[in-house]
């Protein structure tokens, strides 16, 4: 069943064009990774989806009802959430306030401990930091928070802008792990990376982005395998 | 995205953690010592060490100390013979009202105002023209006065405030600064507001002492102090009950990065609109007081510096936190009553004050973190301690938070 659909989606900043005629749609259960270079749009097209930004034209259907118009606010309560990225965390707030403002448009109590157990679980160190100040942490720990964060809203889909940015190596392969975790818990994920490698090798499906525009698609297998995909972000020749 | 975005007053999150840090140490069971860090840093953490009772019976102290403050006119604190000391207790305690009412936009909602003087404004207004005999406008008691001119200024809290919150950090900061001016502005040159003749004879609340003159009349501080003091402790209430609740939770998530607060279904806008319309309407309390107890409002007192020393009582007494800003109002009105031979630099003054702190604490005297803890432990209790075991924490630091969060 399609979750998300983007149907030609344009976002402008002022003049400036930032995603042109953009189309794809993102299948329940699916990780979908897009990815490009800076600048390619990957983030304008994140805050689109999560509504953070309005786009100029187009159509954005999430379970088959049109969002377009619908403000970010309200997208959480349908099951939209998203670690954005630079992480985003509260820096002010400990880890445990960061996740309780997770679940602020959440009523139901019971489902709120069962995800914050389902976040411990996934992330141990929070649980060993819950006191501690969200500036204060490392940047993986903080990238956890911010993932852990928009898993207390109990999202039918996750959206991680980035999350290896910025991160020791042993950081990324371990928060894409996290990723497909999360994945077979049920959540569906689309994710956008500049680190392609990991992207690709962990997504169902893949779309590469430039300049606004997707110029590839396929299996994450199969932009793998393609030579013009590994020569441009693979940094094989 | 990130906070950046705007010159708010922000503790930086290092020294914040300090404050956790002093406060997990002391929450501990059995763990009454705070760290040797001076006396003043170590306020907080002594408060919070005390039980429920010990607080309680301080505060009815330093309650009854604040009422009795102009009967007992202390030497050295008082500001006599340069001004009467019960006036300037009022004037203080005005200043604290309105560091209480900026405090909600600033501190809380991290939305910089530079013409909160607008709403001040718009109080005083309101009071004096439905009281002052020079006003054709229909006349009502004073007392009456006083929640009309709250909803006016809360209406044009709301109207300044949805059309400019869209606006970010400068930019709200320099359309607020220009609302200041258009409120003083109009007052200048709408007939029916007078201008610089103003509205002489204010009313008063009702009441007269046996020689037939007002209780609260011009020149007798005591009662306007009492007035003021007691609606402080009744708004103080309030404010700390909409801090520990929902709203106050989303105004620090608005303060802290307003991007993530509205992808966590924080309605941003909404939260903003609120903030503003709730310190405007506090703003708009203080002016009717003012105007009550001066008997004469004209354009010539809500100038843009008004406004800037308004800001920088909250940011001196720190951001955030009600205590702080009461403490930074009063002072602000203080200093340049108690030293008069300096009153004429007082903003020099204050500006250097101001310039260090933000070297030295930039938090503010009172950082505001000790607010935002009590809502931490809200949370532990609100997710966690309904989940049963699991999420047991190990540390034995962590487990004297949660018998804090139990208790």
């Amino acid at each position: 069943m399609t979750l998300l659909e983007l149907d030609s989606i344009s976002v402008h900043y002022g003049r400036i064009q930032a995603i042109r005629d953009m189309s794809f749609s993102v299948e329940e259960g699916e990780i979908v990774s897009l990815i490009g270079a800076n600048g390619a749009g990957k983030t304008t097209t994140m805050k689109t989806i999560s509504g953070l930004l309005n786009p100029s034209s187009g159509a954005i259907r999430f379970l088959g009802q049109d969002i377009t118009k619908m403000k970010a606010h309200i997208r959480v309560v349908h099951g939209i959430s998203q670690a954005p990225e630079g992480r985003g965390i509260f820096p002010g707030m400990t880890v445990l306030e960061n996740l309780d403002m997770g679940a602020f448009g959440r009523k139901d109590r019971s489902g709120m401990g069962a995800d914050m157990e389902r976040v411990f679980d996934l992330f141990p160190r929070l649980k060993e930091r819950q006191k501690q100040l969200g500036g204060t942490m490392s940047g993986g720990e903080q990238q956890m928070l911010a993932i852990g964060r928009a898993l207390m809203s109990n999202p039918k889909l996750l959206l991680l802008d980035e999350p290896s940015m910025g991160l020791a190596p042993q950081f990324i392969r371990q928060i894409f792990r996290i990723v497909t975790e999360i994945n077979r818990q049920g959540t569906t994920v689309l994710l956008v990376e500049q680190n392609a490698n990991q992207a690709l090798a962990r997504a169902d499906r893949a779309f590469v982005l430039e300049t606004g525009e997707i110029t590839h698609s396929g299996t994450g297998k199969e932009l793998l395998a393609n030579p013009a995909i590994k020569e441009a972000y693979l940094g094989v020749g | 995205m990130s906070m950046t975005d705007g010159p708010t007053p922000l503790p930086t999150a290092a020294a914040a953690q300090a404050a956790v840090d002093r406060e997990a140490t002391t929450a501990g069971p059995g763990s009454s010592t705070a760290p040797g860090a001076g006396r003043f840093k170590s306020f907080g953490s002594k408060w919070n060490a005390l039980s429920r009772q010990q607080q309680w019976a301080f505060l009815a102290i330093v309650v009854v100390l604040a009422y009795l403050l102009p009967i007992l006119n202390p030497p050295i604190i008082t500001t006599e013979p340069g001004n009467n000391f019960a006036l300037a207790c009022f004037d203080m305690a005005r200043f604290a009202l309105i560091a209480v009412g900026l405090n909600i936009v600033v501190g809380y909602a991290g939305l910089l105002d530079l013409g909160y003087v607008a709403f001040f404004a718009v109080g005083s207004y309101t009071a004096a023209m439905l009281t002052s005999p020079d006003s054709p406008f229909l006349h009502i008691p004073y007392l009456w006065t006083v929640p009309v001119a709250m909803a006016v200024a809360m209406f044009f809290g709301v109207v300044l405030g949805v059309p400019t919150l869209r606006l970010r950090g400068d930019y709200l900061a320099i359309v607020t600064l220009g609302f200041g001016e258009i409120v003083r502005i109009l007052a200048t040159i709408i007939p029916a507001m007078k201008g610089q003749v103003g509205f002489q004879n204010v009313g008063h609340p009702p009441g007269s002492e046996a020689g037939g003159t007002p209780i609260f009349s011009n020149s007798n501080g005591v009662p306007w102090y009492w007035l003021t003091l007691t609606i402080i402790i009744i708004v103080l209430l309030l404010v700390g009950n909409l801090e520990r609740s929902r709203v106050g939770r989303a105004w620090i998530a608005i303060r802290e990065d307003e991007d993530a607060a509205e992808i966590m279904g924080v309605p941003t806008f909404k939260y903003k609109v609120w903030a503003f319309a709730i310190g405007a309407s506090v703003g708009g309390l203080s002016g009717a007081l003012f105007a009550g107890q001066v008997g004469f409002v004209n354009n010539q007192r809500f100038d843009v510096q008004t406004s800037i020393l308004f800001l920088a009582a909250v940011v001196l007494g720190g951001a955030g936190n009600k205590v702080g800003a009461i403490i930074g109002g009063a002072l602000v009105s203080y200093i340049p009553l108690r030293f008069t031979a300096i009153a004429d630099y007082k903003y020099l003054i204050f500006g250097v004050a101001l310039v260090l702190i933000m070297i030295f604490r930039s938090q503010g005297l009172l950082p505001a973190r000790q607010r935002l803890l009590a809502y931490g432990r809200q949370a532990y209790s609100r997710i966690s301690g309904r989940t049963g075991g699991g999420a047991t924490p190990r540390t034995g630091q962590v487990t004297g938070q949660e018998k804090e969060a139990g208790a």
